[in-house]
């Protein structure tokens, strides 16, 4: 067994010492104070440092805001049940309003960087419009924008972890005089949190009745199995299109994302409050929030496939929040062009503004191709009304935290391990 | 044909050398004038022996009438005494040859370069937008012998002119393996070696099968060219069995992508690994004979057969077991060339597996077979040349049946491919082959081609 | 077809330090002779050296030699002549296999032995059962592959120059044995 410790101690303890060692380490260990030595031993990696900021509301301009408020571990790491809002608001006084719907958090360990594959596919990142290339780079924005924890600089939230009940320890990982530096500081806090999210098991438990399924002990129902298979067919849902069902070739279990980007053509959510200016878009890869791909015009209104573990868990669906069921979300890739009228708001003529949470010369970047929603006015619906049921019970195996016996599943369970 | 070449004369230098070798302990130890004497008579017959081989080089044809009269007198004696070993009763035969094979060593040279190539032109008669032309193969091998019981075989193959990342080509090691005479009628085998089922697989240059693209069966069921790694054992018999048996990697269905047309096409080569970081927890065996006691008849037949879960983590087809036999007849007969051949393969236990897979399209199958008959007929030949037009009617079926699936959730099994082929092989000589053929499915047209190959084999 | 019995010496001069190349020898000259001739008591060497109208008269037979001499011995009992024994060389497909013909008197076929194979496939040119086929004829027969001589599936090289070797030494018999036979 190859161990590695590394323990720092503070300036005015003498011994500082660092060392590796093969299989049991005693090493002599210069003794801190006995009373922060007890807590030393508990925050000792950035991990744990990550867990202690993910749950700290005092790192928020209102004081009263932690990552956890809006990704509730609770909730598959996103806002709990009865919390019904398309966007959360945030800023000191949970007054400013935000613009995309909170994702969950799970399963982001295994993402990959944003990049653009052989036939310009564009492909990876983090946030709903992949302009972060790593956890890390992504725990910035929440920290600082206004719609949300509203540090405003790095100087601000730095000021505030140093105040931190936890921030003894986080000089202890990272070297006494971190704090001196406010981006260094920062950048290890992004680090800490990046860290906790990938490590702790809670994040990507893979204990769903799915996973259990696939591991062939557990046995799915006949409506389950039905919604399944309408998932996989090419005919009907095709829904692995983009959300792969199927263990990778390592044998690795299925995240349900390809980690693409899709233009479902949603529509406008007049409950965003940047939406009343009718000149404003959301338009994904192309901006506003990024603005590297602005000519890439083709892409403009495409937002990250997520993945759809929990998905049953969540209260609002898409980046808009614009569909607040499983089964809306669902009628919406079915009946989009079969039905645009229970969608979209009718013009003066009783027309259906297709598309309208786009301008007008991106009509065409929606995806009007792929199975289900490949429809033309008239034809019949991939899917019938059972059929959508069918597939919203399937999707409900994929809820972690299954327990067999009661058969049912609560993301919470995920945490206890 | 390659220029050999005679090391005759520097062997009997070197036997020459080796009898003038004794001669100082001979002369030390018996200093006995008469067997001195015998020993210069000895070595001046092998002198002349010699001399009378560089001469036969360099003689000029007149010359040879003459020396053809006086020479068959003369070498009598001479041969009779320096072949012999000096100890030999030479009573007993005068005049036999050596018993090694001294005059049969001309020059086989330890490693041999081998080769063979394949290009063809394809033309779908329903669109003919998918015409296509293609280098389908360029493979190179050689042979390399250690001793007179011993050596390694390799190929290596180029497919589709180019390989690199974002190309389609592939470049593969086909076979590598050390083959070890044991007994002349019987060996070891060792390493990434072909498995002797059908009639192609171990055949498969473009000079020896009719047509220009290896028959449906063969590359669908029975998975040409079909390679795996292990150790066999091989051998032959004075009445014409030619047999085989080995332990050797199988494929991997843990591999199996539900979501690719790829496992239709061809279940055992969506799964094959060809040593290419092969899991091998589960070996295969196999087991195949041909007889040829009747020539111009070939009658054979094998199985191959293993678990092929390979034992991997949570995989819910760790019990699968692969079993394929085949079998076949091939009969050449004056200008005639006959054969027909069936294979049948099963593959047990993915009903797990494929409950995994519903709503897919290509589940794991349960069973997959096919046949063809085929005949050729050599209507011309000359002098290496030959042309033989061909008809040969196969059927396959690469999903004949699944393990049952709940709630008819399953897939149907695969409608039969049935098809004809006809067309001409035109040898320009034994190693080179002009191809043409028309392919005809019976209820799938748009698969229907025109083919032109060109092939051959060094 | 071009007479190469002369072997080019420069080849002798490039080979290497001689290196025993793959060979499973199936039968030496000495078991194949005493197989044909089990009477014999005495095998003549016979020189192999050709005139020029015996060369010409090979052309025209299309029975030209190639890669090396054959070897001929002539069968004695006493000095009786009982036939010949000759041992000759031909590539299957790129390794060399050497055979020994046996010819009675007249010049008949009377066995047909493979001493040595080295290719990796083909071998089945040694069944008793394809080289009976050979047995009986003589130099006015025609020799030819699938249509005299069966092949064997998987050794058509093998066969085809083999049935060419068998040929060609007929004809050296009728050539230049007979005439010149004592």
């Amino acid at each position: 067994m190859y161990l590695k410790v590394a323990v720092h101690a503070s300036m005015s303890r003498v011994i500082r010492c660092v060392f590796t060692g093969w299989v049991l380490a005693s090493c002599s260990v210069a003794l801190v104070h006995a009373d922060t030595a007890a807590v030393a031993v508990q925050l000792a990696t950035p991990s744990m440092l990550g867990k202690a900021i993910f749950f700290d509301e005092s790192l928020s301009a209102s004081g009263k805001t932690s990552c956890a408020t809006c990704h509730d571990p609770a909730h598959a790491h996103a806002h709990a049940q009865s919390n019904t809002l398309a966007v959360q608001s945030g800023g000191e006084f949970h007054d400013v309003p935000g613009f995309r719907a909170v994702p969950s958090l799970r399963y982001l360990n295994l993402g990959i960087a944003f990049h653009f594959e052989n036939d310009g596919t564009p492909i990876g990142g983090f946030n709903r419009d992949g302009r972060a290339n790593s956890l890390l780079e992504q725990a910035e924005r929440p920290l600082l924008a206004p719609h949300e924890m509203a540090n405003g600089t790095h100087a601000d939230a730095v000021a505030r972890l140093a105040n931190a009940s936890y921030a003894d320890d986080f000089r202890r990982v990272f070297g006494n005089s971190v704090f001196d530096d406010i981006d260094r500081a920062f950048f290890r806090m992004q680090f800490a949190l990046e860290k906790y999210e990938v490590t702790d098991p809670g994040f990507h438990p893979f204990d769903s009745k799915y996973d259990y399924f696939l591991a062939g002990k557990v046995k799915l129902s006949a409506q389950e199995l039905r919604g399944f298979s309408l998932f996989n067919r090419p005919d009907k849902g095709k829904c692995l299109g983009c959300h792969p069902s199927t263990r990778g070739s390592d044998g690795s279990s299925p995240v349900f994302t390809d980690y693409t980007y899709d233009n479902l053509g949603l529509p406008r959510n007049t409950a965003i409050a940047a939406n009343v200016d009718p000149a404003y878009y959301d338009l994904g890869l192309c901006g506003p929030f990024r603005t590297d791909l602005a000519e890439h015009t083709d892409l403009c209104g495409a937002f990250k496939v997520p993945t759809l573990r929990n998905v049953a868990t969540r209260q609002v669906f898409f980046h808009n929040g614009s569909f607040k069921t499983l089964t809306d979300a669902i009628r919406f890739y079915v009946r989009r062009d079969t039905n645009p009228e229970q969608f979209y708001p009718l013009d003066a003529n009783g027309i259906a503004q297709k598309f309208n949470d786009l301008p007008a010369e991106f009509h065409k970047n929606v995806n009007t191709s792929e199975v289900p929603y490949d429809r033309h006015p008239g034809e019949a619906p991939r899917l019938s009304e059972d059929e959508i049921a069918d597939l919203v019970v399937f999707l409900q195996t994929l809820t972690d935290g299954y327990d067999a016996l009661s058969n049912t599943a609560d993301p919470a369970r995920s945490l206890t391990k | 044909m390659r220029a050999a070449f005679s090391i005759r004369p520097v062997a009997m230098a070197i036997t020459l050398a080796l009898a003038l070798g004794p001669l100082p302990t001979a002369y030390a130890a018996g200093n006995d004038e008469a067997a001195l004497r015998a020993e210069v008579a000895e070595l001046r017959a092998q002198l002349i022996e010699l001399k009378h081989e560089v001469q036969q080089m360099h003689a000029a044809p007149a010359a040879a009438a003459a020396a053809a009269a006086t020479a068959t007198t003369a070498s009598t004696a001479p041969a009779s005494a320096a072949t012999l070993p000096a100890n030999a009763d030479a009573a007993s035969l005068p005049g036999a040859a050596p018993m090694q094979s001294s005059i049969l060593n001309t020059a086989a040279s330890a490693t041999t370069l081998y080769g063979y190539g394949e290009m063809n032109y394809t033309r779908p008669t329903k669109d003919k937008s998918a015409t296509q032309a293609d280098l389908a193969r360029a493979v190179f091998g050689f042979i390399h012998a250690f001793d007179e019981n011993t050596r390694i075989v390799s190929e290596f193959e180029w497919e589709h002119a180019v390989a690199s990342a974002s190309d389609q080509g592939e470049a593969e090691v086909e076979q590598l393996y050390i083959e070890h005479q044991l007994q002349p009628n019987y060996g070891l085998r060792a390493g990434l070696m072909l498995i002797p089922l059908g009639l192609l697989n171990e055949h498969h240059e473009p000079t020896n099968y009719y047509g220009v693209y290896r028959n449906f069966v063969e590359t669908a069921i029975i998975p040409s060219t079909w390679r795996e790694g292990g150790v066999s054992i091989y051998g032959n018999t004075e009445f014409g069995l030619n047999w085989s048996a080995g332990v050797t990697t199988g494929p991997d269905l843990s591999k199996w992508d539900p979501t690719s047309p790829e496992g239709r096409e061809s279940p055992l080569g969506s799964i094959h690994q060809e040593l290419q970081l092969a899991k091998a927890r589960d070996p295969s065996v196999f087991a195949a004979a041909n007889w040829q006691g009747i020539p111009g008849l070939t009658v054979g037949g094998g199985i191959f057969t293993g678990k092929i879960g390979q034992g991997q983590p949570g995989f819910l087809a760790n019990h699968a077991r692969l079993l394929l036999g085949e079998g076949h007849v091939r009969w050449q007969t004056g200008p005639f060339d006959l054969s027909a051949l069936y294979t049948r393969g099963t593959i047990s236990d993915t009903e797990n597996l494929n409950l995994t897979f519903i709503g897919n399209p290509t589940p794991a199958p349960k069973a997959f077979w096919g046949g063809y008959v085929q005949g050729a007929w050599r209507a011309w030949e000359h002098d290496g040349a030959a042309i033989a037009p061909f008809v040969r009617y196969e059927e396959y079926n690469t999903a004949a049946s699944y393990e049952a699936i709940p709630l008819g959730l399953g897939v149907d099994p695969l409608v039969t491919s049935k098809l004809w082929t006809a067309g001409v092989n035109y040898w320009l000589n034994p190693n080179v082959v002009f191809k043409a053929d028309y392919q005809q499915f019976r209820s799938e047209s748009d698969r229907n081609r025109f083919d032109l190959g060109i092939g051959f084999q060094f | 077809m071009q007479l190469r019995w002369l072997i080019p010496l420069g080849a002798a001069a490039a080979l290497p330090a001689y290196h025993a190349a793959y060979a499973v020898q199936y039968m030496s000259v000495e078991q194949a002779q005493r197989a044909a001739f089990a009477q014999a008591d005495g095998f003549v060497d016979v020189p192999l050296t050709l005139t020029e109208t015996q060369r010409r008269a090979l052309d025209q037979a299309e029975a030209a030699l190639s890669i090396s001499a054959p070897k001929i011995w002539q069968a004695r009992t006493g000095q009786k002549n009982l036939g010949w024994l000759i041992v000759d060389q031909v590539i299957g497909k790129a390794e060399a296999i050497s055979y020994a013909l046996a010819l009675d008197n007249d010049g008949k076929i009377i066995a047909l032995d493979v001493l040595e194979y080295r290719e990796t496939h083909g071998a089945e040119i040694r069944l008793p059962a394809w080289r009976k086929q050979f047995v009986g004829k003589t130099a006015q027969d025609s020799l030819r592959l699938d249509s005299d001589i069966r092949n064997i599936s998987g050794a058509t090289l093998s066969c085809r120059h083999l049935t060419d070797g068998v040929r060609r030494l007929v004809q050296l018999y009728a050539q230049v044995l007979k005439p010149t036979s004592g």
